[in-house]
């Protein structure tokens, strides 16, 4: 099994971390995945503002760049489902489409390819997930409030394997966390009022370290946590699988 | 070229492709009393059991007091109204007690047909309703009450569940917007 | 005095109330979690979400042989059928039937519709007094505010704006704050004009090509006191709200109300199918840009919308912008995809007014893929050159760089060095830097993940 790490733009930059961790813990997990070097980006911020055409280069470098594996596996839901859903504007190739097969969000990759559902590991902490929107509503991680009363997801079942972790119990459990793309900046007031309410949210229910599959929705709300100097951790989960302690 | 035509023509130029018409299962559910009673009183409603429809008339007096105008044409009634009676006449009334056909389980609704209303403002327009349905009669959900319609719901027609109702200031809950204040379903055997 | 010309812009003046915000936001999360519990009680709710959808594509891919369908069994049940292309026409018929009918007072039910062709000012203007007897509705037309919900329209208000408006206009105590006794007092006061009224107008939350009939759902009965006294009957429609038969109504009253308000039911479903002997009802169907939005595929399932506000209630952006901030007749999410069809240019910012978080579409009880329209929209609106430039260029370049590798290593190397190097306030200035208004930029680590890799042994990649 040939498997590629899609390393997110903003992870490579800002993140280094959370690609390390991904990449130690597929290796823990047997994977040996390897860092295509050429590789930048999908391409989502670009068409989220509206520029699709614009984007189709960076797309067609993606597709260029992951054709040859079985796997492309990401630490982030949001990259994925672009990949996945949103590569149908380019002329569907064999390449496209395996490529658009068989690029899966990290969690999805452990979960279901390698069927591995426990991993062997401490973190005692209350710990607050925070649900990617594009993963969880997207991707189909894990289940919606909008569709079902029973909370179950793919990353929530792993995190609770660990010894000594409690999930948090939010008043809201998945609501957007307003990070959005371009709308972060574009909105920037409701996005961030969002990111406030979101954060207040865990604060008030206990939440020591806040996690997520999904380093974009961490982005912003770590920016928030730092700002306001909020007494909570943030990591990816990742991290905390691969044996981060805060 | 008129606007229909316009309009007609613009739309057969837009239609998409035919999607078929998807056959609607008959859910069905709870028909029991208890049901309809839960759901009725949910909605701010209340229900008495009548023994039977003998009792109707002793029933409405010991519910509601004496000297109330009412317009009903089963129990007796102390102002007379046809479908020409004048608004400002109707307005008087405080209560109407007329027949619904049957009741819906599953949100507590009676259907009131145009023929029971003796004017269509009626149940509206007066301070209270009460609604004699059999208990017999419930339906599970909405679509063995439209089934029970047969595609005929005459002039007019309402499945009507509850008191009128608002929440338009912040939210808060309160009975006896325009229409009736209080809405009791008289359910006999 | 014209509101800021973008979304962004709107919602930051409804942001400066804090605390007014959490209201707003809690008051309809609350809503969004009473329509959970009514969807979670009911079995087969996906399946009756799925059976609405298919209701509605088939009823959308054979409209126009509904609509001659639903005419005729109108006309045969000795019913004015009227024909609308756009706001303009609608108003004049309206008036022109008023008129006829001798009439000068009027009382209107809710209708999105009558809002979106500003029937109100043009019924005023050749005048008639025209009142909206729905609670909400006659709050704010007191105001002289336009809704900021389909469902809740004075949900931007709070008791104790009610009770001024009701203390000017009413005569009611001043300082009058409990809803119940403000509730009250609209009672008494509209009594008078529905007694008053020669005609009442309508909208259509249904309507039935099988019977002729149209469904009208409300909570308060004010439909049906107006209609029940009123000489003439006017019932204004979009012509997207056929359904095909009686029997499809069970479908939608059953999914409107779960979704809207969590209730099993609304009060009065009434059913207007003929006149009462000696009386006058009229059905005004209004195009005003539908059959253009049918003409695109890729925005045509929002004509499936039966206007529960359920997106509105749910989308994390609206319950923090309020109505207004749309600037829109129809408000939320499904005003966003909407309105682009009516004026493209005007609304412009209204797609991008969300995360794209997909909520909207998980709730709508007619499945309209909202948020993928949104995107969809975006697109559109990116190639018609309505984003602002400075986000076209910007993209561009960025395209530039993340297409070629060499470029994009040394574009990150030099931000993670610039955000190092920059002073805080520089990196940070709120007028440069809107990410910074609420937030830290992440701390710069000194290497890239790819750098990081590069030193591994056994060597990496390539």
């Amino acid at each position: 099994m040939k498997v590629a790490l899609f390393v997110p733009c903003y992870v490579d930059q800002f993140y280094p971390q959370v690609a390390v961790a991904a990449l130690q813990l597929l290796a823990k997990l047997g994977v040996r995945a390897e860092f295509p070097p050429r590789q930048t980006c999908c391409g989502q911020p670009m068409a989220n503002s509206g520029c699709e055409q614009a984007a189709q280069p960076v797309y067609r470098h993606f597709v260029d760049v992951f054709q040859d594996y079985d796997y492309v596996v990401g630490p982030a839901g949001s990259c994925v489902y672009h990949v996945r859903r949103h590569f149908d504007t380019l002329d569907q190739t064999p390449a496209v489409v395996r490529v658009r097969r068989n690029t899966v969000e990290l969690f999805d990759f452990i979960t279901r390819v390698l069927g591995v559902d426990q991993i062997a590991g401490r973190f005692p902490y209350q710990v607050g997930l925070h649900l990617s929107c594009h993963g969880q509503r997207g991707l189909h991680l894990a289940t919606a409030s909008e569709l079902t009363p029973v909370r179950d997801g793919q990353l929530r079942r792993l995190l609770s394997g660990l010894d000594g972790l409690t999930l948090t119990e939010l008043d809201r459990n998945d609501e957007c966390c307003g990070f959005g793309g371009t709308f972060c900046v574009s909105e920037a007031a409701i996005s961030a009022r969002m990111g406030q309410d979101r954060v207040a949210d865990h604060l008030r229910h206990g939440t020591q370290v806040l996690t997520g599959g999904d380093m974009s929705c961490l982005l912003h709300l770590e920016g928030i946590v730092r700002r306001r100097k909020l007494p909570l951790r943030v990591l990816h989960a990742a991290e905390i699988l691969n044996g981060t302690l805060p | 070229m008129s606007s229909r035509a316009r309009i007609l023509a613009a739309v057969r130029a837009s239609q998409p492709a035919p999607h078929s018409l998807p056959p609607v299962p008959t859910f069905r559910g709870d028909i029991s009393a208890a049901k309809f009673t839960a759901m009725l009183e949910a909605s701010g409603g209340r229900v008495v059991r009548l023994p039977g429809l003998g009792a109707l008339a002793a029933t409405v007096a010991g519910l509601y007091p004496a000297d109330y105008r009412v317009a009903s044409d089963l129990v007796p009634a102390t102002v007379p109204v046809t479908c020409d009676t004048p608004g400002a006449e109707l307005a008087t009334l405080d209560l109407a007690v007329l027949r619904g056909a049957f009741g819906v389980a599953e949100n507590g609704c009676v259907w009131l047909p145009e023929a029971a209303m003796l004017h269509r403002a009626l149940p509206t327009i007066a301070q209270h309703l009460a609604l004699v349905v059999p208990a017999t009669g419930l339906v599970a959900t909405m679509h063995q009450a439209y089934a029970r319609l047969a595609g005929q719901p005459g002039g007019y027609g309402v499945f009507l569940a509850g008191p009128s109702k608002t929440a338009d200031i912040e939210q808060s809950l309160v009975i006896g917007a325009h229409g009736a204040r209080s809405l009791t379903v008289l359910l006999h055997d | 005095m014209s509101p800021p010309p973008d979304h962004a812009q709107r919602s930051e003046l409804f942001l400066l109330d804090h605390e007014r915000t959490t209201w707003h936001d809690e008051t309809l999360w609350f809503v969004r979690q009473k329509r959970d519990r009514a969807a979670y009680a009911t079995p087969e709710f996906q399946e009756l979400r799925r059976l609405a959808s298919d209701l509605k594509d088939h009823t959308l891919s054979r409209l126009a042989q509904y609509l001659e369908q639903f005419e005729a069994a109108a006309l045969a049940n000795g019913v004015h059928v009227h024909w609308a292309a756009d706001a303009a026409e609608h108003n004049a018929l309206v008036l022109g039937i008023v008129q006829r009918a001798g009439a000068r007072r009027v009382v209107k039910s809710k209708s999105m519709l009558t809002e979106e062709c500003h029937l109100n000012p043009h019924l005023l203007a050749h005048g008639v007094e025209v009142i909206d007897s729905d609670l909400g509705e006659r709050i704010i037309q007191l105001r002289a505010e336009p809704p900021s919900h389909v469902v809740l329209p004075a949900i931007h208000l709070k008791k104790e704006d009610v009770g001024e408006t009701f203390w000017q206009h009413l005569g009611t105590e001043k300082g009058l704050t409990d809803p119940q006794q403000l509730t009250e007092a609209a009672r008494q006061h509209l009594r008078e004009k529905f007694l008053a009224a020669e005609v009442a107008i309508s909208g259509v939350n249904f309507a039935v090509a099988e019977t002729g009939s149209v469904v009208v759902c409300t909570n308060e009965g004010n439909a049906d006191l107006a209609i029940g006294l009123a000489r003439v009957h006017i019932a204004c429609m979009g012509l997207e709200k056929l359904v095909p038969r009686l029997a499809d109504l069970a479908v939608f009253t059953r999914l409107l109300t779960r979704s809207a308000t969590g209730q099993p039911i609304t009060t009065y479903t009434s059913h207007f199918t003929r006149p009462q002997p000696g009386r006058e009802m009229h059905v005004v169907i209004v195009d005003n840009g539908r059959s253009q939005q049918l003409g695109r595929p890729d925005f045509r399932a929002s004509l499936k919308c039966i206007r529960c506000g359920a997106c509105m209630n749910t989308c994390p952006v609206y319950r923090r912008s309020g109505g207004h901030s749309y600037d829109f007749t129809i408000p939320g999410p499904i005003g966003a995809i909407l309105s682009p069809n009516i004026d493209m240019r005007k609304h412009a910012s209204l797609p991008f007014a969300s995360t794209l978080c997909g909520s909207c579409t998980d709730v709508c009880p007619v499945r309209i893929d909202i948020h993928s329209q949104l995107y969809k929209w975006r697109q559109v609106l990116g190639a018609a050159g309505l984003v602002p430039a400075s986000k076209q260029y910007g993209m561009r370049l960025l395209s530039r760089v993340l297409a070629r590798p060499a470029l994009f290593r040394l574009g990150g190397a030099a931000a993670r060095l610039g955000l190092r190097l920059v002073p805080h306030a520089l990196s940070h200035a709120p007028g440069y830097n809107p990410w910074a208004i609420a937030r830290e930029l992440p701390a710069p680590p000194r290497q890239s993940f790819r750098q990081w890799y590069a030193h591994q042994s056994p060597p990496a990649h390539e």
